[in-house]
């Protein structure tokens, strides 16, 4: 047997429960959610990284959706409902293959019924609008997670890819982690300022996430968890997810994306546009500039460190397909776990150790973050609390 | 408490409907099972009325409370709170067994701050109802509110909120759905207005339709009105109209609309306040006596109004004071049937009516994925 024989047949029984994918976001930019134009039941390789036959062939078992919306959306707490409602209506589509998961239980039941345990995660503060009632909607429609920045700030925390403003969490952005913990809605802290991590480190009771996320000392960049953090998830009981996205995990990469966004931005079009049109000015940019290729083995060498830094308990994996517009080789799209499953084993991985990465971890950290908020329930009302009352107007 | 549970006829309905397939027939829905008197009519007007509520308690279409209660910082509606024209105790002297919770927005709201507004008033409403689970109990379908009744609550709907809560999104009203939302009022966007329905807002209410929102057109305009009536497949309402031809207050319907609406088999829910029915008890009943005569006593039902920021008539100041308006319909002639209809037997009649449509319709159409700016350009 083959060291990838070996790893379909441990994510049969312990399949990739994966924190991220854009999948929704996809099909809203390229057919506005008309999900007969694009049947994920059917092969979609011509325009998605995802649909059903290759995540059954990448041994996927769980799925957090993500329900991102851009930052600059003018209505993005509306753009929100309609992306979770493009999940509800892809699982109501496909029941054989799809099962809507909001516990830990869920997601066991969906392993033992063969099907894909389908949680939400929402991507940004800018989709709770400064306000923990529309949280709680949120939590209430179905999502189980909310990454607390995207690529810019938010009024209450620091994104890691804009200029420092509150210096990690505001007042207003403890009382969010803190009624997250309330909820058993996860804090996910991929996208976040160093500083924000910290802070909400030190702000949660319940274990935390990064749902796409790798090691920032393999790669220094700054969507990249650094030492410090991952050393503190033991003590947290959270997760580090890691991520696929080229130019976040190979330096060479990442100065090539660099000039990659100038380009686009030269062009007139946003950096993270993956319309039709503005694919093709970056694959003009691509064929003049060969574009430096991530392996399965730059991801293989970030879980190894993230297992140093860290410890095996507190590793999983969120590959933001359909979010990015590269995909290591090897990893092309949601049909590829199997080939990082079979290069860990090479690297003399453990089944135990594997079954932790792919399954467990996911399962048990969102199992200890309802367990938190039925503490909390049985204490704490919801909160009021304002951002207008929490942070002063130049926090 | 022994009396609430004589309601058990309802909940043996409900179970009825897996059994009906095309929208609903009028057969199921409409024909009750002969009227049984439950008071003595030798006895004084006011003790009829308490025992004809009893049996036939007031489905109300419209309480602001959860809104109301935002400015206090301590309440408890179980006790009794006299700050406000709703709580428990008054519910049951009232004899209220259901009360629509509007979610209505100030004016001009739009976009992100009329949808996420209106998350934060559904998070309020349920906040509310949890405080007070031994009194209150929140409720969607028809059966639902059967039950919270025969448990000896009084049943939660949520709504009606304005339409602009949708954001102009089917996918947004498919979630407002799911979080709870029962009723929209067609008013405030550009798809339902003075010229009526666009193309889009059509899509609206067949989407309305299919999921079990029940369509409220108070305060829309005459060609949204006609619209909707020839278009929803399902019975619609106006959550808060008197007649016209009494008081001419822009919300009241004319008569035109009042007959189109009954003989759509429509409900309309008359509001208890000063400035749309008039100061009195009488002048409530006259609408009442109005609108029973123009729509039917099939289409006529209650809206307290209450909480919601309006003046009351004289003697119906709170949601304790139901009993004196059925003792005055009493005094004139209604018979216990039509009493029945009006405060209960025709707004479960609309939610059955909502439920079985939805059912049939969910099993021919997909959720509908038709934009705004696809319809109407």
């Amino acid at each position: 047997m083959t060291s990838l024989d070996d790893a379909r047949t441990l994510l049969a029984e312990f399949p990739v429960a994966d924190g991220h994918n854009d999948l929704p976001w996809a099909l809203r930019e390229q057919v506005r959610y008309d999900l007969d134009a694009r049947d994920v039941a059917a092969d979609q390789s011509a325009h998605l990284h995802t649909d059903i036959p290759r995540l059954r062939a990448g041994g996927v078992g769980a799925q957090y959706w993500s329900v991102y919306v851009r930052t600059d959306s003018p209505d993005p707490v509306a753009a929100t409902l309609e992306q979770i409602d493009c999940v509800r209506q892809l699982i109501d589509r496909h029941p054989e293959d799809l099962r809507p998961a909001l516990t830990a239980a869920d997601m066991e039941a969906a392993r033992r019924e063969g099907r894909i345990a389908s949680l939400m995660g929402a991507e940004g503060g800018h989709s709770i609008a400064n306000s923990l009632g529309t949280l709680r909607g949120l939590y209430g429609l179905g999502v189980r997670y909310l990454t607390l920045t995207h690529n810019d700030n938010v009024d209450w925390a620091d994104s890691a890819t804009d200029e420092p403003r509150a210096g990690g969490l505001t007042a207003f952005g403890r009382q969010v982690v803190r009624e997250m913990n309330r909820l058993g809605m996860l804090v996910d802290l991929s996208h976040v300022a160093a500083t924000t991590m910290r802070d909400a480190l030190d702000a949660s009771s319940a274990p935390v996430i990064f749902s796409h996320s790798s090691a920032r000392a393999v790669c220094d960049h700054p969507r990249n968890i650094p030492d410090d953090v991952l050393e503190r998830l033991p003590a947290n009981g959270g997760m580090a997810m890691v991520t696929f996205v080229p130019k976040f995990v190979l330096q060479a990469a990442v100065d090539w994306t660099a000039a990659a966004d100038e380009n686009m931005r030269a062009h007139g079009l946003h950096h993270l546009d993956t319309t039709a049109e503005a694919m093709k000015v970056h694959r003009a940019f691509e064929e003049r500039h060969p574009r430096p290729v991530a392996t399965v083995s730059t991801v293989a060498d970030h879980l190894d460190h993230m297992r140093e830094a860290a410890g095996i308990d507190h590793l999983g994996i969120g590959g933001d397909y359909d979010g990015t517009a590269f995909t290591p080789d090897g990893l092309d799209d949601v049909s590829g776990y199997p080939n990082l499953i079979a290069e860990l084993l090479d690297r003399g991985w453990s089944k135990a150790d594997l079954a932790k990465l792919t399954w467990k971890n996911a399962v048990r950290v969102l199992d200890a973050a309802e367990d938190v908020a039925r503490g909390l329930q049985a204490t704490r009302p919801p909160s009021n609390a304002t951002i207008e009352s929490l942070d002063s107007l130049d926090g | 408490m022994a009396d609430l549970q004589d309601d058990l006829r309802t909940t043996a309905a409900a179970g009825e409907f897996d059994d009906l397939a095309e929208p609903y027939s009028d057969e199921a829905v409409m024909a009750a099972d002969p009227y049984e008197p439950v008071s003595d009519p030798d006895d004084a007007p006011m003790t009829r009325a308490h025992a004809i509520l009893a049996a036939h308690p007031v489905a109300d279409g419209y309480n602001g409370l959860p809104w109301a209660l935002k400015r206090l910082s301590h309440y408890d509606l179980e006790e009794g709170e006299s700050t406000v024209d709703t709580d428990v105790p008054r519910l049951r002297r009232g004899h209220v067994g259901a009360l629509f919770w509007s979610l209505h927005l100030p004016d001009g709201l739009d976009g992100d701050r009329a949808v996420g507004a209106t998350l934060e008033q559904l998070d309020l409403a349920k906040a509310v109802a949890r405080t007070c689970d031994e009194g209150l109990r929140p409720a969607c379908t028809a059966g639902q509110v059967a039950d919270a009744r025969n448990c000896g609550r009084v049943a939660v709907l949520l709504g009606p909120a304005g339409a602009p809560a949708v954001g102009d999104s089917l996918g947004i009203l498919r979630q407002l759905h799911f979080l709870g939302l029962r009723v929209l009022t067609l008013t405030g966007v550009s798809w339902a207005s003075d010229a009526g329905l666009t193309r889009f807002g059509e899509e609206v209410v067949r989407e309305m339709n299919r999921l079990g929102v029940i369509v409220d057109l108070s305060g829309a305009s005459a060609p949204t009105v006609r619209r909707v009536l020839s278009l929803s497949r399902a019975p619609v309402l106006c959550s808060r109209s008197g007649a016209r031809a009494l008081r001419p207050h822009p919300v009241n319907l004319p008569d035109d609309l009042l007959a189109e609406l009954g003989a759509a088999k429509g409900l309309c829910l008359v509001p208890l306040t000063a400035e749309q029915t008039g100061p009195t008890v009488r002048d409530v009943a006259d609408h009442l006596d109005h609108i029973r005569a123009v729509a039917g006593a099939q289409c006529v039902g209650l809206s307290g109004t209450y909480d919601s920021g309006s003046a009351h008539p004289q003697e119906l100041g709170d949601t304790s004071c139901y009993p004196r308006l059925i003792a005055e319909l009493l005094r004139r002639g209604w018979d216990e049937a039509d009493v029945a209809l009006l405060t209960w037997g025709n707004v479960q009649r609309m939610l059955r009516g909502a439920d079985f449509t939805a059912r049939a319709a969910q099993q021919r159409r997909e959720p509908s994925a038709a934009t705004i700016s696809e319809l109407d350009g």
